[in-house]
Formats: structure tokens, sequence, C-alpha cells
């Protein structure tokens, strides 16, 4: 590899430099993050990644929230949030919504565990690269901490009408939360090459 | 060239995906050797593609606000809610951290987003020289609260789904709802096409 890194945000050459032991660098210039210290193991990264592949089974599973009114029950799961807006005929609303809190953050964890799980065995995934940019893109459409706390609100507006009860699958996206931005922090792009790196060697 | 070394100056380019450092000459195929994403040593028609997506989000910001997002019947009453009006009955029910939490996500997000990336977009093509490190953070924070704009489409698809109940009450999703997931893609597009490097470069 060469040892000249450039900041993505602003092009200017950084020379022999090392990933921090810890933290994050900044360019010196446009002060962008440029580097991220070697967060964690493969292990944790896999781990964690099952971990909330899981939790967003949980999520899809269970309902999210029961509404009780006039002796009925409504209830619902995350799947079933956008199916809502597709029964309204609202398709390309509901395929926004799907998207960012079921597709993209089941691809961004199976792309994961696809890419991540043979290196423990020091081989490597067919189609490593396409799957690597394909896991780049998925990521940034992943919005499960932005739903639910636009679940938090549409709850706060009804709870002033009708009794609800929270179901476990709002606790279990809580965790999925937790888990996808730990999931973020510790397999940055260049994480992810370091470990793919390393087996090649 | 008298300024600081850059990618470009000494023909370097940087993956934004996989972040490796490719020499230009290498790179004629224009695809990472690493992880075959293309290579380009700007985005191509940065400008152009944002300032398209910046407009056409503008245009969309109007109904957004406008036109009703949800028609709530109940049994009593049937009410048009906007946004705003959404903000003023979360504010009516006592809960003003979540009222206040969803005015600055669905309002003034995506107009300051609009704005400053109209700014940025300017200042870039004028090739301005001030301010730059202020810029470069002005961009990295849109690139950051652009996704939360996205909370009220979740909050309308939840209660659209759930209240549903028979001759008692009834939530219909309204036009304004589409207007405004529009607008929240257009500006999280505009932001992903904008290419900051450009806050930087000195004229030819």
């Amino acid at each position: 590899m060469s040892p000249v890194i450039l900041c993505p945000s602003c092009d200017l050459v950084h020379r022999g430099t090392k990933a921090p032991e810890r933290g994050r660098t900044q360019c010196a210039r446009c002060r962008g993050p440029l580097q991220r210290a070697e967060g964690a193991a493969l292990d944790t990264a896999i781990a964690l990644a099952a971990c909330a592949l899981v939790l967003l089974f949980l999520s899809n599973a269970y309902p999210l929230v029961e509404m009780h009114v006039n002796g009925s029950t409504r209830e619902t799961t995350l799947i079933g949030a956008a199916l809502g807006l597709y029964a309204q005929d609202y398709d390309s609303l509901a395929a926004l919504v799907l998207l960012t809190t079921v597709i993209a953050p089941l691809l961004q964890i199976t792309a994961l565990l696809y890419l991540l799980l043979p290196l423990r065995r020091r081989r490597h995934a067919p189609g490593q690269q396409t799957v690597f940019r394909l896991l780049a893109r998925v990521r940034r459409w992943s919005f499960t901490e932005v739903f639910l706390l636009g679940a938090l609100a549409a709850l706060v507006r009804l709870s002033t009408y009708t009794y609800l009860v929270i179901g476990i699958s709002l606790w279990s996206c809580v965790l999925l939360m937790l888990c996808l931005s730990a999931l973020a922090s510790i397999t940055s792009p260049e994480q992810i090459w370091r470990w793919i790196e390393r087996t090649r060697a | 060239m008298s300024g600081p070394a850059t990618g470009r100056s000494l023909g370097l380019l940087v993956c934004l995906e996989c972040r490796a450092t490719v020499r230009a000459a290498a790179a004629s195929h224009s695809r990472c050797p690493r992880c075959r994403a293309a290579l380009h040593a700007r985005k191509p028609y940065s400008l152009l593609i944002t300032t398209l997506l910046i407009i056409a989000a503008a245009i969309l910001y109007v109904p957004a606000n406008l036109l009703p997002v949800m028609d709530s019947r109940t049994l009593i009453d049937d009410e048009y809610d906007t946004i705003l009006s959404g903000v003023l009955v979360l504010l009516r029910s006592g809960s003003w951290p979540i009222a206040l939490l969803v005015f600055f996500a669905s309002i003034v997000v995506p107009l300051l987003k609009i704005l400053a990336l109209a700014v940025l977009v300017y200042s870039a093509w004028a090739h301005s020289p001030a301010r730059r490190a202020q810029r470069s953070q002005l961009f990295r924070m849109v690139e950051f609260i652009g996704r939360w704009s996205m909370l009220d489409i979740y909050a309308i698809s939840l209660l659209a789904t759930l209240v549903q109940v028979q001759s008692f009450a009834l939530v219909i999703v309204g036009w304004g709802a589409w207007a405004f997931g529009a607008v929240v893609v257009l500006t999280l597009l505009a932001a992903r096409t904008f290419d900051e490097r450009l806050l930087w470069d000195d004229p030819e």
C-alpha cells in the first residue's frame, strides 16, 4: 500500500501516516475525519452483526405497539408500518420506509457477515468487492435511530387518545439501533479492508 | 501550483468507498484496484447535479409544508394536519421536547439543508477562498443531520397503520407527506452528489 493517504474531504496529501492508537485523526487542513483507530477484533464485529440480525428478526416478528380502542386491538410490526402506507396507495413512500427501516439494515448486516465470516477461516468470500460496494452504498440508507424517534413522536400523539401497550419489538428496535451504531463505528470501510488484507498476507 | 500538495497536484486519487490511494495513471480504467468502485478525481458534474436536486427540493418544500400530511377522522371531527399543525398538536399534548424535535427535524433541517447546500455550491463554483474550513464543517453538518428529517415520515406511517379503527378513527395520509418525503430524499441525494473537495480547489 502507498504510504501516502489523501483526505477524502479536501484532497490534501498526508505522508507517512499510520492509523492512530485510539480515536481518530483529523485532516490538518479541513479538520475532516481522516483515519480511525483499529477499534475492535474481527470476532467482536461478527458477534455484533449476528446479534443485530436476531434483533432485526425480532423487531419484525413481534408488534412494536398495540393500541386498544373501543374493545378492539390494533398492532403493528416494523414491516407493518411500511405496509400501512402501501395500503393507502402511497407506494413510493412505503418503499422509502421499507428501504430505510428493513431492507437497508438487513442488507447491511448480511453483507457484513458474508464478508467477515470467511475471514475467520482465512478465506475470502466470492464476489468480495461487489459485496463491499453494496455494503458501502446501503449503509447510508439505514435509518433505524431516526425511525425510533419518529415512533416515539407517533406514540406521544396517540397516547392522548387511546390506551397503548408497548410491544417487545420496540425494545428490540432500541437494542438494534445500539448494535447498528456500534457496528458502524467498528466496521469502517478502512477497517474492513484492513481485515481482508491481513488475511491475504 | 504553489499551494499545499493535493491528490490532484500529485496525480493521486482516493477511492471514496474504501479509501485506497491510487495513482491516477494506474487508474486509467477508472476503477479502484482494491474494491472496483468507480474512481473520479472529482465527482462528475457535481455542481450541476447538486444544483438541480436542490432546486427540485426547494420547489417541493412549499407543498410539503402547505399541503396536509394527514387527515385524522374521528367520530367527532375531521382534522387536516400539516407538518406545522402536527407540531402544535404535540405541543398541546404537553410533550414539548418531542414537539421541538419534530419541529427541528421536519421544518428547520430541510430548509437549512437547502440553504446551506445552495451557499456551498455557489462558493465552490466561485472558487471562494474565504472560510474554507468553516464551509467544510458546514457540509459535514448537513451530511450528518440530513437523515433526521425522515422522522415525520416514520411517525405518519405508524399513525396511518395503527389508526384504522372502523367507524371510530381513521388516519389518511395526505399528499403533503409525499412531497415531504421527496424533499428529504432529494436533499439527501444533493448532499451525496456534492463533492466537498471542490470547496478547496483553486482555479486552474
